[in-house]
Parts: structure tokens; C-alpha cells; sequence
């Protein structure tokens, strides 16, 4: 059985933070980094979390983090 | 032009997979395409899986598209789904490139002159723009003196820009107007200066630098913070939820978000749809135009409902800061018009005191129309005030 592990942003409701921190850990997200200003959690999380974290209360929605790469020169 | 069914394909599709969740994808492929992946043997003219690439090519009806597409958008191990390509020897491209040189740089980078920046008495002094890229060459002599914030979001990496992307575009946004050789090229020369490194000096960064990125710039009261960084997408992708709910919130403090719609078009021939994250509708699209008032052939566009191009600035034979010991560069892509765009905003922005979707109005409204379609170059040429 693999553990696959994803990095994930998660968008939350306007003053649902700090508390919703607690939610999410205990659904399964190790916390990164906690946006204020803009109501964003990212994090990681097992891939079979995801959808415990799309119903914790206060979550909007929960997305992959895409890669961006610059082209060469 | 823009007719996707110029391309050919082979009937299969190419299907990315997240690279540590293989087997768990190749799972969700069987559940949709009918096959079962622990059937020991699979047919390799159903599924094949390469496990180093992370990829899987399948054979499934077309019909299935959109439930292929559907994995791939929701979060979890099928990450993008394409229909594989015929491909052809790339025989006719980039005839032309290089701009005619009727533009006069002796003094100001032509630009700067396109943007209307040599006429107009807005300096950006009083207002904050982050550049959110590759960070900042901090010894550059052209920029001694100026108040320039910087922060990391990179691992291991400090602001010092190693790839030199992230100079030119601050240099282009808020670079001087009368450095030690000309031409200057700056356009908000007196603008505050906020460095965000969200990619590292290899090019390359994630949603959760760059969003972390967003958030130290509102936080300090950002104006602009200009993107010249994305990842390109298939078409009908749907935008990212999160960015522009980002955005929103963003604008709503009083922060706007420029950035480059990407360089995968292949003009006449191919035209391809704005990227992630610039297509989100809160987040300003910016495409590029060369010297002659041209679209740039690289230069992304409008394909879809979804990914509008806004406004364009100018992309071919940018001359700008870059790091050290080269100095400077010329640079081609809409990485480059997006700071024209960014400065322009800043200009406006201090001589009108707009923040926010005003100012997004302002820049848009006050755009010099082009002859050329609304789908390539939106509102038009971003002019200063």
C-alpha cells in the first residue's frame, strides 16, 4: 500500500481562521503555511484526505498546487 | 486559426499522473476506461504506463473524455489528460522574428515609447509594486538608492536572483529612466519595490510559494504585483477556484494582480489558451506585441470562454536590467509585457489614487485600441497616464 502525499491550497471562509486550522489538521493536512490576508491554508495532505478536507466546515475548495516552470532562454 | 482541429491526433490520450501516486492513478484510469489495472498482464494497446515519466497513454473511447478530464481536475492522482498529438517536423516557424529596427532606443527602450511612459509626468512614487519571480540582482548599480523590499519564499535559496528573469521584470516595471548607459527602461521609476522570489534560480515554483507570495504583498499594501510566470494549459481547463477567490479578496484590499498569459501559441498556426493562473477572470491577462504593433507569434490568447486575454503590452526585444555580470538583456515573451502592463497600473494608480478594480478599470479603459482581434490583445496597448 503506498502513501501518496499531495501539495494542496485550500481556500477558506472570511474569519474562519484561526479556527478552522484545527479542522483541517485533524483531517489530515500537515499545515505548511497559514495566508492570512488571504484566507489560504497550503499544506500537505495524503491524496485519500482530500475529500475529508473539502467537508471540513469553513472550507471552500481544496486544490492541487500546480508547478510553474519559466521557459529557457 | 484558432480551429483546434487542426491539430491531429491519435485517438489515445496521454495522461499525467501525480508522480508518487502512480498505481493509484493507473486505478482511477481502469475505473473509467474499463480495464482492470490488477488483472496481472494489462494489454498495451489499452493502457500503457511509464513509471519514471509518470505518464500513462490509454485507449479510450472519445466519449470519455470528459470523464478523463474530470480525474484530472479534481484533486487527487490524474493530474492533466490530453489527446496525443501526431506530430510533424517543425519546418515553417519563427520567419520574421526579429522586429524591424525602426524604433530609436537611444534614449528609452522602445517599450517604454510604446506605453507612452517618455510622455507622462507619473513617476509611481508614493505606491507599492511586487514582482513576485526569480528575485532581484542585489548588486545591481542601476538600482542604488532605491527602497527595495525583498523576501524569499524559495527553500534554500535567498532573494539573490541566480536566473535573472525576475531583474528584468523589475526592471521593466520599476526600473530607472536614466541609468549610467542608456537606454532607461523603466517605467515607474520612483515606485516602491517589493522582490517576492517564488521561483527559484533554476525557474521553476509552486502554487504554495507564489500564493505565499500574494499574501506578503497585500499585507504590506501592495498596489500591483505583477506575474510574468504560469503553467500552460489545455483548452476549456477551468480556472483555478482558489486563485481567483484570491484575486477577489486581493482587489478587495486594494491590491491588483497582472500576469503573463503565457508563450505556447505558434502563431498563424496555432493559437493557445491563456494559462494558469492569468485566466482566472480576477487576475489581468496580459499578451505581448512586438515593435510593429504586431502579435507576438508565441503569445497566448483568448480560445475559449474561459482565459481572456485584457490588455497587451510590449513582449519582443525588451531591453532591461538582468543579473550580474551581464547586466542587461533582451528578452522576448509576455513574461516582458506583463511588466509594461504592471507599471503602467502603478502610474495610474499614483496619479488618479485608484486601487483595486478601479484601477483594473482605469488601465483597461484607457488602453490604445490595436487593429488587431479583442481575442489576441483584449482592451489593447496599456498607455500611461
Amino acid at each position: 500500500m503506498t502513501t501518496s502525499v499531495d501539495q494542496v491550497m485550500v481556500s477558506v471562509t472570511e474569519g474562519s481562521l484561526p479556527k478552522v486550522l484545527d479542522d483541517l489538521r485533524e483531517a489530515g493536512l500537515v499545515v505548511d503555511t497559514v495566508l492570512e490576508a488571504l484566507g489560504v491554508v497550503t499544506g500537505t495532505v495524503e491524496v485519500r484526505s482530500i475529500p475529508a478536507l473539502q467537508s471540513v466546515p469553513g472550507v471552500i475548495d481544496v486544490e492541487r498546487q500546480w508547478r510553474v516552470q519559466l521557459p529557457p532562454y | 486559426m484558432t480551429d483546434p482541429v487542426e491539430e491531429e491526433f491519435t485517438g489515445r490520450f496521454l495522461v499525467l499522473l501525480q508522480e508518487d501516486a502512480i498505481d493509484e492513478g493507473v486505478a482511477e484510469l481502469g475505473a473509467i476506461a474499463g480495464f482492470d489495472p490488477n488483472s496481472g498482464d494489462l494489454d498495451p494497446d489499452t493502457v500503457q504506463v511509464f513509471p519514471e515519466l509518470g505518464v500513462a497513454v490509454v485507449s479510450a473511447d472519445p466519449n470519455l473524455l470528459t470523464e478523463l478530464n474530470g480525474a484530472a481536475e479534481r484533486p487527487g492522482p490524474v493530474q492533466i489528460v490530453e489527446p496525443e498529438r501526431v506530430v510533424h517536423l517543425f519546418d515553417a516557424a519563427r520567419e520574421e522574428e526579429e522586429p524591424s529596427a525602426e524604433a530609436d532606443e537611444s534614449v528609452l527602450t522602445w517599450g517604454l515609447q510604446a506605453v507612452g511612459a517618455d510622455i507622462s509626468t507619473a513617476t509611481g512614487k508614493g505606491v507599492k509594486i511586487a514582482v513576485l519571480d526569480t528575485g532581484f540582482e542585489k548588486n545591481h548599480p542601476d538600482f542604488a538608492g532605491r527602497t527595495i523590499t525583498t523576501k524569499s519564499f524559495i527553500t534554500g535559496e535567498d532573494v539573490q536572483d541566480g536566473h535573472g528573469h525576475g531583474t528584468h521584470c523589475i526592471g521593466t516595471s520599476a526600473g530607472p529612466r536614466k541609468p549610467a548607459t542608456a537606454p532607461g527602461y523603466g517605467i515607474a521609476y520612483e515606485a516602491e519595490i517589493f522582490a517576492g522570489k517564488v521561483l527559484s534560480n533554476a525557474g521553476s515554483g509552486s502554487d504554495g510559494g507564489i500564493l505565499a507570495g500574494i499574501d506578503w504583498a497585500v499585507s504590506n499594501g501592495v498596489a500591483v504585483i505583477s506575474m510574468s510566470l504560469g503553467a500552460d494549459v489545455s483548452p476549456g481547463t477551468p480556472y483555478s477556484q482558489i486563485y481567483e477567490t484570491v484575486a477577489q479578496r486581493a482587489m478587495a484590499k486594494g491590491t491588483l494582480i497582472v500576469a503573463a498569459a503565457g508563450n505556447a501559441s505558434s502563431r498563424p498556426a496555432k493559437v493557445a489558451p491563456v494559462g494558469h493562473p492569468a485566466r482566472c477572470p480576477s487576475i489581468i491577462a496580459v499578451a505581448a506585441i512586438d515593435v510593429n504593433r504586431a502579435i507576438a507569434f508565441f503569445s497566448s490568447g483568448t480560445v475559449d470562454k474561459i482565459g481572456q486575454i485584457d490588455v497587451a503590452g510590449p513582449g519582443v526585444d525588451v531591453y532591461s536590467s538582468f543579473k550580474l555580470p551581464e547586466k542587461y538583456a533582451r528578452l522576448r515573451g509576455t513574461s516582458m509585457a506583463t511588466p509594461h502592463a504592471a507599471g503602467v497600473a502603478v502610474l495610474i494608480a499614483e496619479k488618479t489614487g485608484a486601487r483595486g478594480f478601479e484601477l483594473w478599470a482605469r488601465l483597461a479603459l484607457t488602453a490604445l485600441r490595436l487593429p488587431l482581434p479583442s481575442t489576441d490583445v483584449g482592451g489593447g496597448l496599456v498607455q500611461a497616464p
